[in-house]
């Protein structure tokens, strides 16, 4: 082994390393647009009121924790998995089904703290069972199988009567409270889900940086060189089905007390397909790129009917607007809107070195 | 105990055995069926008939990443690496792989053991300068070398190394057959190489290869005065 | 098929008992414990020719879907939406003109040129790109709806069946025995019959095509070996058009058929995407038979499991799915 030893390799050990291998690892600490964005996030209640707090701000940080459990399977691991939301709804509608709600005869009443735990549990495993399946075949086909089962979901829920209530679904599902502190009131709702996401956010960056995402990224890049390496490829993708089903069964958590019922229309084909474009056009590859997405999605969607109709135009075509807008960004950029401002940056800053250099020669 | 490592591949009646720590170049033709015999033994391509023994041990049901963990090790012929992660990155993902904690969610810290044996290695293979870039960054030579520093990680006890030298410059060559002499003596390696310059140089034994049959074995100067070696391979390589 | 015995006897086995206690299902008159059971034997033979009906229609949809992926490596998930649009031109068509004959024709032609615009703007300028003309086709699929929910609105339409299909017809089957002794056959609707035997011509005829013509034969060389297929020097983007307007043009036809059949509404185009999903999945990917006998499994599956357990339907259609990803993920008959 003199081959393997021939050389020490000794860590420095002053403050500065320290310090490097700190920004090495979490790179927002140096950026200042990073600390600004966090510092409005947290005085946001003091700038907006109850409709923006929780319509368009609570609600972007649910569906970017939900789009961002897609970025960590597309960007990391290669598999574009169409069935998050049905992960999220299935989450969602445990918590209903083991919580309280207004439909006492399928609910059943367990505290929160006992149901919620229960919901992630079991969507976690949910997830893991489905990813297991997508595993079977490689690529492409997992659009395929995961829009299957999503899709299967759904219309389960629209048959099923005895535990999902069929298409009226199940409403007046009851928030935490506890403390004294009514949790779904709107500021303490939003700073749950600034928390929550948060935490997802920190954990997939540190994650994809940790050995089992470079090895999530290995199998992305090449299984069968992973296999050579002794890695168990499928086992991996597992794995990461698995942490993306409780991300993503956070997320449903959440939506089913933002909006405290759930029905089969929660996770319809359509939403299911909304993740994808959120995530798309955020950009799959950096997990800023779903929150972005999400804000984009949700800013559409509460203000192109007024738009629209003061343009002249028919306010019903926001589907039509946002399928369009994501086309235009699939053709366009292949890491949706972060990879336009990053080209548009560097183009800019090309130019601005080309005049530069112009004016001297 | 026979300490045996021998494949019965399903190429033709493929029948190669090999003493630990022996040394042994495979040469042949293109479409002679050397990468195909890689792939038998590595598992990348099962065999459709045959079987495989690695010291002992009956491998042959195995899945790749079992035979690996036992100690077997390969490259590839066109670089088998992964482009967007850091030189660094891919040799750590080696070292990882044939140790514990594979599904880890921890990030190693300075003086995990792991990234030890990860540096030490990329200064082996002369890539410390570049450790830190992306893969699909670097030179044709380099991303050579990087490919020998992923099979060189964790206590490989065989290796296979498929034309490590194609597309190296004569300098790098000279790298390369440093490299392989300086192996620790209980490694043993098939290295399949059209350069008979630095085949014939690292290895102790030769098993020339032809239509999918085994052709000929015999020493390195042996095969290369062998007339009949010469007229099937070395001249074919003139015209 | 005899080397499929010889392989796999057991499922061989399992297969024949399966066939073989449908065809005595079908055919036996019940005894009056199995009546007691599961219920009427009408009730039964209704299920199962409303599973094989719906089966052709099915396989009209998938057919065109599997051929696409299987030679361009194209997932279509606007497929659901060719799908439905050709239901909302055969209605307009039929309407219009009243012939129902003319409807499938200007279907055919007008979504099999959607089809051929799409692969020339569209997909030709992203080849090799499968996940970028995935996502396109999503992003397709979200425009089309809200441009067919702008035109249509959200009404249920139904395209007229002609009067000569009105009706129903008897069948030599027996459902049961009056206690006066005579014999009761089995009314079905002459109209599903008739698109079951057309679908199958069309079944036949595209594998004929596929067996037994030039253009055939280099289209399933790609669907085994696209670069095989780059190298011969075809004009592989006629073929690739080509095969696009025909896949798409037979999910038109199929959206007139399932006008006929059942009804046009926003939502239909979901429901037939997913089934496509399924067909491929379970029949193999890029295979026509393998449409075909995954259209009438999940049809049949689809339509004995509303009849027997209504709430849970649709979960046998997708156990189906799980088995046969379990067992033989690259679907039932493909060749790979």
């Amino acid at each position: 082994m003199s081959l393997l030893q021939s050389t020490q390799f000794r860590p420095d050990p002053s403050a500065n390393a320290t310090r490097r291998a700190l920004l090495r690892a979490w790179p927002e600490l140096q950026n200042p647009a990073a600390w600004l964005v966090a510092l409005i996030l947290v005085i946001m209640p003091l700038i907006a009121n109850g409709f923006f707090l929780i319509e368009i701000f609570a609600t972007t940080l649910i569906l970017g924790v939900i789009a961002l459990s897609l970025m960590f399977l597309a960007g990391y691991g290669g598999m574009v998995s169409l069935m998050q939301l049905t992960i999220a709804g299935f989450a969602g509608y445990m918590v209903a089904v083991f919580g309280m709600s207004g439909n006492a005869n399928i609910s059943l009443g367990w505290p929160w703290w006992l149901a919620t735990p229960m919901a992630l549990a079991l969507a976690t495993l949910f997830g893991t069972l489905g990813g297991a399946l997508a595993v079977r075949t490689e690529g492409i086909y997992t659009i395929m199988i995961t829009l299957a089962i999503g899709a299967a979901f759904y219309y389960f829920t629209n048959q099923n009567w005895a535990i999902f209530n069929g298409h009226t679904g199940i409403n007046t599902v009851a928030t935490p409270h506890f403390w004294g502190v009514d949790w779904r009131s709107d500021i303490a709702f939003y700073y749950v889900t600034l928390g929550v996401a948060a935490i997802c956010y920190f954990a997939v960056q540190y994650v994809s940086r940790a050995p089992f995402g470079l090895a999530l990224q290995g199998v992305r890049d090449n299984p069968r060189r992973m296999a050579a390496l002794g890695f168990n490829p499928n086992a991996h993708r597992i794995a990461a089905y698995a942490f993306a089903a409780f991300i993503a069964a956070l997320g449903g958590v959440l939506q089913v007390w933002n909006y405290r019922q759930i029905s089969p229309g929660s996770v319809s084909v359509g939403a299911c397909i909304d993740v994808l474009i959120i995530a798309v056009v955020g950009g799959i590859t950096r997990p800023i790129g779903p929150f972005i997405g999400a804000l984009i999605f949700v800013l559409l969607r509460t203000f192109a009917l007024d738009v629209l109709i003061k343009l002249g135009l028919d306010g019903n075509r926001f589907r039509l607007l946002i399928g369009l807008g994501f086309l235009a960004i699939v053709f366009w950029s292949s890491d949706g809107v972060i990879g336009l401002w990053e080209r548009w940056r560097r183009r800019s800053a090309s130019s601005t070195q080309r005049s530069g250099g112009g004016r001297h020669g | 105990m026979t300490r045996l490592f021998g494949a019965l591949a399903a190429l033709t009646d493929v029948t190669i055995t090999v003493r630990p720590g022996e040394r042994r170049a495979v040469l042949g033709s293109n479409g002679a069926g050397k990468t195909t015999l890689f792939n038998c033994i590595t598992g990348d391509f099962p065999p459709s008939s045959g079987t495989i023994r690695f010291f002992g041990e009956d491998i042959t049901q195995f899945p790749p990443y079992e035979r690996i963990r036992r100690g077997l090790r390969r490259t590839y012929q066109i670089s088998a690496l992964f482009p967007g992660l850091t030189v660094q990155d891919n040799v750590y993902l080696a070292c990882r792989g044939v140790s514990r904690g594979r599904f880890s969610f921890l990030r190693p810290g300075q003086n995990d053991a792991l990234m030890h044996a990860t540096e030490t290695l990329v200064q082996a293979v002369h890539l410390a300068g570049v450790k830190d870039q992306r893969v699909a960054e670097l030179a044709h030579g380099q991303q050579r070398q990087l490919e020998i520093a992923l099979a060189l990680a964790g206590a490989p006890r065989f290796i296979l190394f498929d034309e490590p030298a194609a597309g190296l410059s004569p300098t790098e060559r000279r790298e390369l057959i440093e490299i392989l002499t300086s192996l620790p003596a209980h490694m043993g390696y098939i290295i399949i190489e059209h350069d008979m310059d630095v085949a014939l140089r690292v290895v102790e034994s030769v098993t020339m290869m032809h239509n999918g049959r085994i052709f000929k074995e015999g020493l390195p100067r042996e095969i290369e005065s062998d007339p009949e070696v010469q007229e099937l391979y070395l001249g074919g390589g003139h015209e | 098929m005899a080397r499929f015995i010889e392989r796999h006897p057991a499922w061989a086995l399992i297969v024949i008992i399966a066939v073989a206690v449908l065809a005595w299902l079908v055919f036996a008159i019940w005894p009056p414990g199995l009546e007691a059971a599961i219920g009427r034997k009408r009730v039964f033979l209704n299920a199962v020719l409303n599973g094989i009906t719906l089966g052709g229609l099915y396989f009209l949809v998938a057919s065109g879907f599997t051929l696409i992926f299987g030679l361009m490596r194209n997932v279509n998930l606007a497929h659901g939406s060719l799908y439905l649009f050709g239901g909302y031109i055969g209605y307009a068509i039929s309407t219009w003109t009243g012939s129902w004959i003319l409807s499938f024709i200007v279907a055919f032609v007008a979504v099999a040129l959607v089809g051929v615009i799409l692969q020339l703007a569209v997909f030709r300028r992203m080849e090799g790109q499968d996940l970028r003309q995935t996502m396109v086709t999503i992003g397709l699929s979200i425009v089309f709806a809200d441009l067919m929910l702008w035109v249509f609105g959200g009404d249920f339409y139904q395209v007229q069946t002609p009067s000569w299909l009105i009706g129903p017809v008897q069948l030599p089957l027996l459902t049961a025995i009056k206690s006066s002794g005579e014999p009761v056959y089995l009314q079905y609707p002459l109209v599903r019959l008739v698109i079951f035997a057309a679908s199958v011509v069309i079944g036949i005829a595209m594998w004929l095509a596929l067996n037994r013509t030039r253009i055939g034969m280099i289209v399933r060389a790609g669907v085994d070996d696209r670069d095989i297929l780059a190298a011969t020097g075809v004009r592989i983007q006629l073929v690739f058009v080509l095969v696009f307007a025909l896949g798409a043009g037979l999910a038109g036809i199929a959206g007139v058929v399932g006008g006929t059949f059942q009804s046009l509404s926003p939502g239909e185009d979901t429901r037939f995407l997913l089934a496509s999903l399924v067909v491929v999945i379970v029949g193999g990917m890029g295979s026509i038979p393998g449409a075909a006998l995954g259209a009438v499994i999940i049809g049949l599956a689809e339509q004995l499991g509303s009849v027997y357990i209504p709430t849970y339907a649709i979960v046998v259609t997708f156990l189906i799915m799980v088995l046969v990803l379990a067992l033989r993920p690259q679907g039932l008959l493909a060749r790979r």
